[in-house]
């Protein structure tokens, strides 16, 4: 693991100097969502509407989930569309609402892995402390630092599952059967 | 229409989980899964039944990751009133992580009738065995049924240490005194592995006539030379595939099917 981070930190630094007079950094907390009870990441965008962000999460002991750190790498494309509110009254704000991205997730666990134990003939298993993640956020621009978002996420097996079985999900769950495979979470984002 | 949109938003986060990670382990699986739970169902079903002469199993494997296919399997079987339970052995989950667990329970809970799932090498991936432990039960376990036993165990070496029990097995397999048995039969998710074929005769000589696995994505039907306990293998749901167990006094008969169209299978005894 400590090699990937290295080069996917390495890819992330190399982006952001080679186009660092145009970034714009931000420091981002989310709960929920697969990201952890709590999830700190920094990140910029690079390009016009491409942001990149790498992070830290945790999960305390609880009596459905290991004590354990996550880590990200994540992606976020932000569309232009956008409406503004002004209710409740004397406030104004602005909706984004067509946010997507993808984030690769590591859990720090003893019991997951991210090269197969020897143990294991070859090809045996696909790691299991890695993840990718599909998201889609809702963003909530307070001003022009401080985003609020609702973000939706799918892990890598449930879209999988989800593209060859729709039917399935269909009879099975609410909302075209996304609810038997999505997550939410909140989060907020100022941008500096 | 962002009016609209916020409405659409809310209701959708209300219908989505609030999820720390992929690894919790609080599956949301139906009590109706539990190995306890359909125990007493099979035996309420049995005291309903009285005495049969004949009956058949069916014998469902490897449902992960086509959780639509494997409720397709489901509802066919509920429509076979000549079976009386369903055995599942193994790999529920791919990757071992709750949401997969989930989609498999919420098909095993359209049977209508009994189903016992066995632990597989892939349920056991992740904190899968939380999982496990929480939703159905004991590794390990047995039932009656018209006289007949059934030993489900855990045999999945990488992931479990000093599996099998042996000795549990052989006190499974054990008659008491004035018990009547016709049949004693294993049911684990990896039939008897290469390297360690004493397996095989250690389940004869406890008194095994018969065991049922799944784990090669295919159907087999084999025994030793020097030891002649038939062992089957059933194949995929995702192929609509299953295997049927006949059970009429102490003869056991086995066929292997795809959509409704089963054919008699045959044990092939090998050397080694």
């Amino acid at each position: 693991m400590l090699k990937e981070t290295i080069i996917l930190s390495a890819l992330l630094s190399a982006v952001f100097f080679s186009n660092g007079a145009k970034s714009q950094a931000f420091l981002d907390l989310q709960s929920g969502s697969l990201m952890g009870l709590a999830h700190v990441s920094a990140g910029y965008e690079a390009w016009d509407r491409h942001n990149f962000s790498a992070g830290i999460g945790y999960v305390p002991k609880l009596d459905s989930h290991a004590e354990m750190a996550l880590y990200s790498f994540k992606y976020r494309y932000q569309h232009p569309v956008s409406w503004s509110f002004d209710w409740p009254a004397d406030s104004q704000w602005t909706l984004l609402p067509f946010n997507f991205g993808i984030t690769y997730l590591l859990g720090d666990h003893e019991r997951l892995y991210f090269d197969l134990p020897e143990k294991y003939p070859d090809k045996y298993y696909f790691p299991t402390g890695k993840r990718l993640v599909f998201t889609y956020q809702t963003i909530f621009r307070l001003n022009e630092k401080i985003d609020a978002y609702i973000d939706f996420s799918v892990i890598d097996v449930a879209l999988v599952s989800y593209v060859r079985e729709p039917d399935f999900f269909y009879e099975n769950y609410d909302f075209l059967g996304l609810s038997g495979i999505t997550n939410w979470g909140v989060g907020i984002r100022y941008q500096f | 229409m962002s009016k609209y949109f916020l409405i659409c938003l809310s209701i959708i986060l209300g219908g989505c989980q609030y999820e720390l990670s992929p690894w919790s382990t609080d599956a949301d699986c139906s009590d109706n899964v539990s190995v306890d739970y359909n125990i007493a169902r099979l035996k309420a079903l049995e005291e309903e039944q009285g005495s049969q002469t004949s009956y058949k199993v069916a014998l469902l494997s490897d449902p992960q990751m086509y959780p639509g296919a494997f409720l397709d399997v489901i509802k066919r079987i509920n429509n076979m009133d000549e079976v009386a339970f369903v055995l599942l052995s193994g790999d529920l989950a791919e990757t071992g992580i709750k949401s997969e667990f989930e989609w498999t329970c919420k098909a095993m809970s359209q049977s209508t009738k009994p189903i016992f799932a066995v632990v597989g090498n892939h349920d056991a991936l992740s904190f899968g065995k939380e999982i496990w432990l929480k939703a159905f039960g004991d590794f390990d376990y047995s039932f009656t049924y018209q006289n007949s036993k059934f030993v489900a165990y855990n045999d999945n070496k990488y992931e479990f240490d000093n599996v099998p029990d042996r000795d549990w097995l052989a006190e499974e397999a054990d008659v008491a005194i004035g018990e009547v048995r016709l049949n004693t039969i294993a049911v684990s998710h990896i039939a008897p592995w290469e390297n360690d074929l004493e397996l095989s005769q250690h389940l004869l000589d406890s008194g095994f006539d018969l065991t049922l696995h799944g784990h090669e994505h295919g159907f087999d039907f084999w025994q030793l030379l020097d030891v002649m306990l038939p062992h089957y293998i059933t194949s995929l749901t995702k192929l609509d595939e299953y295997g049927i167990l006949t059970v009429s006094g102490t003869d056991l008969s086995l066929e292997n099917c795809k959509g409704g169209v089963c054919t008699p299978a045959y044990a092939r005894t090998v050397t080694d």
